[in-house]
């Protein structure tokens, strides 16, 4: 799952590189730059982001201050399991507040101003990174029981 | 509850999660929503809490910062480091402490590429200290060195951090860059005086090495073309006006894998590797900055920093005192967060007061970066030295603190000239004209 993510990240981080390097050699050569590189570059960059989001839970590379391991070494994993709780309902409470937000640009049929791309598009690599990132909280909790 | 009192009752419930090894980023969007709705309820708290992530991940500005980070994971896996080292090297052979300077140099040229003190930190242990040690270095020492020449990047342009400074204060990045190039390479060179200085202290930490041939120094000079290449797409792509930012680190980014491929250094598993890689930093990064937005958002409502401000000038309080407080401040943060969560938390509430003062935004930013570089290698959580630990775990952490403590006192002696002549930072932009 984890790869699977961050696989799918790195195609679109990929695709935002080489969209603009197109876009700044058509402009220098034909002087004609691509229509719509703003937006279309918004979109991959939230793809990006959102989709290795699970990636990041799943491989514990959340940034974290350590400095209570070497005090209290025999509290460590509790405290990771009340992080990985309390990240749950923070992500779905993210998440919720988000699909709602999503649904109103289905409502007023929002759309961008060049390419007339529809803003749910923008919403469904956030909706599906932040889902994705609760979900993966929640595995991480049952694996770290399990251990 | 006074707007005072929740501000603070929501930054010590920040600070016991972040304490509490909660996520840095979960723990500032959880304490930015709980204030948020203690002020301005719960209806209006969810609803920017919902779009906050929304807003931020779809801002085009923010582009720039996977495209960095990109161009320094190629760079680091394109032999570049390595190259570079010799072609520095062969400036100092013959010189006593020349190695360590080598690394002092390469870690300033490298990171201007690099953008992360991390990478370059990890990419220069593996190349300079066992060269360092295997010429009879003091062990601490050599590392001390990498994890200080390691911070320079943070402040040396194209810096991610200073990009992340942009965005939060909103500056000018360009800017910000040109006046990052002046002191960046000032505290490149207090840490050569630094190197000299222990040099002459304790010439049996630094031994010295033997020269090298005319022929030798020029044909290792050679091996810094690519990062010059990248440099000039890099940096000076944005001040000829051909590139903006974002478009200038995905030139670089591009160009960086054209020459690592053609070159033989990276193939294309490397390439993916450094995607991968690119792809889980940014989305780490990226939910801190959402997590820091929300929280900023909480603490402009409580109106916390005008007021702090207000104090100041009413209390009629010397700069001196002030940035001293402030300095403290950001040194106190240093010792347990990383930097980027430093400038996401602290910026919104600092800047006020120090604009207040006189000093502008983009002499703030570059006072902050090197702030940061000190937290970078100050206990008990200097992130490269963790780094160089890791790699070198016959080195014991305190023995790395003890050999980057020459280091601190340079990035000391930069924060004191960087108050008394602030000119230093603001020369470049003028004669650029940005």
């Amino acid at each position: 799952m984890a790869s699977a993510c961050g696989a799918a990240a790195g195609v679109f981080l990929l695709a935002m590189m080489l969209l603009t390097v197109a876009d700044v050699a058509l402009r220098a050569a034909t002087n004609q730059p691509i229509r719509g590189t703003f937006e279309i570059i918004e979109l991959l960059l939230a793809c990006t982001f959102f989709l290795a989001l699970p990636a990041v839970f799943l491989r514990e590379e959340n940034l974290v201050v350590d400095v209570i391991d070497p005090i209290a070494p025999r509290w460590v994993p509790r405290l990771r399991r009340l992080a990985e709780l309390l990240a749950v309902p923070v992500l779905g409470a993210m998440a919720w507040e988000g699909w709602k937000a999503a649904a109103e640009t289905l409502v007023f049929n929002d759309v961008t101003s060049d390419l007339a791309i529809h803003r749910l598009l923008y919403w469904i690599p956030v909706l599906f990174g932040l889902i994705g990132a609760a979900a993966a909280a929640v595995a991480m909790t049952f694996r770290n029981n399990a251990e | 509850m006074s707007l005072g009192l929740i501000a603070a009752l929501g930054v010590l419930l920040l600070l016991v999660m972040i304490f509490a090894r909660v996520p840095i980023a979960i723990a500032l969007a959880a304490s930015g929503l709980l204030g948020y709705a203690a002020i301005d309820g719960w209806g209006t708290a969810l609803k920017m809490f919902g779009r906050v992530p929304f807003t931020l991940a779809s801002a085009y500005s923010l582009s720039v910062i996977p495209l960095f980070i990109l161009m320094g994971a190629v760079a680091a896996r394109g032999n570049m480091a390595k190259e570079l080292f010799d072609a520095v090297n062969g400036v100092f052979a013959g010189v006593r402490g020349a190695l360590a300077n080598a690394t002092i140099g390469s870690c300033a040229l490298f990171g201007a590429i690099c953008g992360s003190s991390i990478a370059t930190a990890a990419t220069f242990s593996k190349v300079a200290i066992p060269e360092m040690r295997r010429h009879g270095y003091d062990p601490a020492f050599a590392a001390g060195a990498v994890a200080s020449a390691g911070t320079l990047d943070v402040l040396i342009p194209p810096s991610v951090l200073l990009a992340i400074y942009a965005i939060v204060a909103e500056q000018s990045l360009p800017k910000l860059y040109a006046a990052a190039f002046v002191p960046g390479f000032v505290l490149a060179g207090l840490y050569v005086l630094a190197v000299w200085s222990v040099a002459w202290l304790r010439p049996h930490w630094v031994p010295k090495v033997p020269g090298m041939r005319l022929a030798a120094r020029l044909r290792a000079s050679i091996g810094m073309w690519k990062l010059a290449v990248l440099f000039f797409f890099a940096v000076f792509g944005i001040y000829l006006g051909w590139f903006s930012p974002t478009e200038a680190a995905a030139v670089a980014a591009f160009v960086a894998i054209i020459i690592a491929m053609l070159t033989g250094d990276m193939g294309w598993r490397g390439l993916w590797d450094a995607a991968l890689e690119t792809a889980y930093t940014t989305a780490a990064i990226f939910f801190i900055v959402v997590g820091a937005f929300i929280f900023s958002r909480f603490i402009v409502l409580t109106q916390v920093p005008n007021e702090l401000a207000g104090w100041v000038k009413q209390a009629n309080l010397g700069a001196g005192w002030i940035l001293f407080a402030v300095m403290a401040l950001y040194l106190v943060l240093g010792t347990f967060l990383d930097e980027v969560s430093t400038i996401l938390i602290s910026v919104p509430v600092t800047l006020p007061l120090v604009v207040g003062l006189g000093y502008d935004g983009v002499w703030f930013g570059i006072f902050v970066t090197v702030m940061c570089t000190i937290g970078l290698i100050s206990p008990p959580t200097g992130m490269t030295v963790f780094v160089i630990q890791a790699q070198h775990p016959d080195i014991p952490v305190a023995r790395i603190y003890l050999g980057t403590l020459p280091f601190l006192v340079a990035d000391f002696v930069l924060v004191g000239l960087l108050v008394a002549w602030p000119s230093l930072v603001s020369w470049l932009p003028a004669v650029l004209k940005i």
